[in-house]
């Protein structure tokens, strides 16, 4: 059984996020980590692996340079092998862009199951994995929560998730691709000898094609903020000064 | 087949559940109808079934749409290949401008894959529509509703999912109702079968009947931090404690308590928010509020975009200030 861990790095809440002057990008302050359903996903390979042999569990991700420390997180976590498809630069990648240059690699690879996160927490988007699975005509589900793997049939066992509190189960025919929603387990902090093997262990660079960049199809017209329709009011003061002002808020409403 | 989808429309695909459309699918056919009265194009309505016949004339009746039944073995439930199958062999030859679906479990499983096999362009969880003559834009978010993102679609066909509360449901009269075909079906699919559909039997908390709702979020930061959250809870009468999704998958909560759309949806006097940033999947659990709070640290959290009291204070040293102003407060009025 062999693997593949989709990974996307994504800017972290906490860092300053702003729309570029030419209005045509965004910029961002603060650190980058690994998407969090993303480390779900890794986290259920590695749980895989733990219940039946798997020969390898690599993780991808496609991105500038920067990248290069979530997919060393991966082999923290405890994934085989990194491989880096490097792009040129900061500009949005599309998600039919993202799934070719994946599409592409894994089609040689021989993987039996791929997992994506259901969503990257920045873009949104919830496209890249069912693309990736479309282009190698794997069977897919997304919004993973539970899944079963039989081996020796090839069949895998899956439950998503629906809207409010219901579940669909499919059984799918390995090889196939699945994004995971959180929740589906608990992801690990790495181990330090994991940690420490991590740091000396190379990863694999591929270099992004030019010529094999899919056309383009959607165009961002333009970022923007949202327009403060917020009716709300922004209580001013220090922090006891705003405690009884709440309280005086929630009392005239009769809350309290 | 080309007969059947006309030139130039707009297909929008239901969403049906035990035997009937949901509403989100009358919220994207209401993107539908106002997509089409800026283009001038006709919606026609898509419904993947093993025995659609009534929904299908009753919404024929209902919207005045043009509805097509496909009707086969391995349709009863949503299953992507199977749905995928049934689409293409109908929309490949179609010319046909709009595939709209509900940004749902089926529409954000099944768009994407629909779009490579169609080579069409593919935007998911559009918000809003920006139209300007012949050319038509779409708005949706990005982190959590921090940025929006303006996006113009450049390929002839285009797959587009709405995101759930964004649209009223359609509500028309029409004069004459839509026409109603039934095509048959036969699946070839042999990779992936839908065997049924469960509850996720989670532990019940009764939020829905609380007056009050304190929910909590990631920016709880640790477990630790547990206490305050009860301890806000406990000053209200008939309240109950809830959270986001990500305070659930931290193992502080058990998912009984997660509000959003995967959740519960509720509607309280008043919901409090601390250290929840307001993605767009935890908002549409809870924005019929009738009063909202929000405790975050960040001045730019989308959560303060629809709350009444902006509270921009780190949660874990705030709420003991508010709950020791509270004794004071509550001391007074005790000996007034
Ligand atoms: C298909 C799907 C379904 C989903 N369904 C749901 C759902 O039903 N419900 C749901 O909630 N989510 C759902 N999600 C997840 C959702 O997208 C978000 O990831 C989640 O809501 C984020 O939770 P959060 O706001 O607690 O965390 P974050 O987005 O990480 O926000 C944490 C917030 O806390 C603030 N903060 C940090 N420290 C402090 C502090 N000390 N004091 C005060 N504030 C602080 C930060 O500024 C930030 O705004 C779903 C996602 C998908 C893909
Ligand atoms: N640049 C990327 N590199 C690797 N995987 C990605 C990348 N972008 C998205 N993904 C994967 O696709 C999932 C969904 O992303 P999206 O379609 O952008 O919401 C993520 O959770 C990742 O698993």
């Amino acid at each position: 059984m062999k693997i593949l861990v989709c990974i996307k790095q994504v800017p972290d809440s906490e860092g300053v996020l702003s729309i570029s002057n030419s209005g045509k990008g965004t910029e961002f302050e603060g650190t980058y980590r690994m998407n969090h359903f993303d480390e779900f996903a890794l986290e259920e390979a590695l749980r895989i692996r733990e219940n039946m042999p798997v020969e390898s569990i690599d993780a991808v991700s496609v991105g500038p340079a920067r990248i290069e420390s979530t997919i060393r997180k991966a082999l923290e976590m405890g994934a085989s092998r990194g491989i880096h498809i490097i792009t040129e630069g900061e500009d949005h990648i599309s998600p039919l862009e993202t799934a070719t240059r994946i599409a592409s690699f894994a089609g040689e690879g021989g993987y039996d199951l791929i997992l994506a996160g259901v969503m990257a927490e920045d873009d949104m988007q919830s496209q890249v994995g069912p693309m990736i699975a479309e282009m190698l005509g794997y069977p897919s589900a997304s919004s993973v929560i539970c899944e079963e793997i039989d081996p020796e049939k090839g069949i895998l066992y899956a439950e998503r998730e629906i809207e409010s509190g219901v579940r669909e189960c499919l059984e799918m025919k390995l090889p196939a691709l699945l994004t995971i929603q959180s929740g589906i387990n608990r992801p690990r902090y790495p181990a330090l000898s994991n940690v420490l093997r991590a740091r000396a262990q190379e990863i694999t660079v591929l270099v992004a094609h030019p010529g094999a960049k899919p056309e383009k199809r959607e165009e961002i017209v333009t970022f923007r903020y949202p327009e403060t329709t917020s009716k709300g009011l922004f209580l001013e003061g220090d922090k006891k000064e705003k405690a009884r002002e709440l309280i005086h808020i929630l009392h005239e409403k009769s809350i309290i | 087949m080309n007969e059947i989808v006309k030139k130039k429309q707009i297909v929008v695909i239901a969403e049906h559940r035990q035997g009937n459309i949901t509403p989100v699918t009358g919220e994207t056919l209401s993107l539908a109808r106002e997509l089409g009265r800026i283009l001038d194009l006709e919606t026609t309505i898509i419904i993947p079934g093993i025995s659609m016949e009534n929904q299908a004339s009753h919404t024929a009746g209902t919207t005045g749409m043009n509805v097509i039944g496909i009707k086969g073995e391995g349709l009863e439930l949503y299953n992507c290949e199977a749905y995928l199958e049934a689409l293409t062999g109908l929309l490949k030859t179609a010319d046909l401008h709009y595939i709209i679906l509900p940004h749902t479990a089926m529409g954000y499983d099944l768009a994407p894959r629909l779009a490579v096999r169609l080579k069409a362009s593919c935007i998911t969880a559009v918000e809003q529509l920006s139209g300007k003559g012949e050319s038509v834009t779409f708005l949706r978010s990005q982190w959590n509703g921090k940025i929006i993102l303006e996006v113009a679609l450049l390929t002839e066909r285009k797959v587009v999912t709405v995101l759930p509360g964004s649209w009223p449901a359609l509500d028309e009269k029409p004069e004459k109702p839509g026409q109603v075909t039934i095509i048959p079906f036969e699946s070839f699919t042999k990779h992936s079968k839908t065997t049924g559909i469960k509850e996720a039997g989670r532990t019940e908390f009764d939020l829905t009947k609380a007056d009050v709702i304190v929910a909590a979020g990631r920016g709880l930061r640790k477990e630790e931090n547990l206490p305050v959250i009860y301890e806000l809870s406990g000053i209200f009468p008939k309240s109950a404690v809830g959270a986001s999704r990500a305070a659930c998958d931290a193992g502080w909560f058990d998912y009984g308590r997660q509000i959003g759309i995967t959740g519960k949806t509720v509607s309280p006097k008043l919901y409090i928010a601390c250290g929840i940033s307001g993605s767009t999947q935890h908002i549409a659990g809870m924005k019929g509020s009738q009063m909202v709070v929000a405790i975050n640290t960040d001045p730019a959290a989308s959560i303060f975009g629809i709350a009444d009291y902006c509270i921009v204070e780190d949660l874990t040293t705030f709420i003991p200030c508010l709950l020791e102003e509270y004794g004071i407060f509550s001391r007074r009025q005790d000996s007034e």
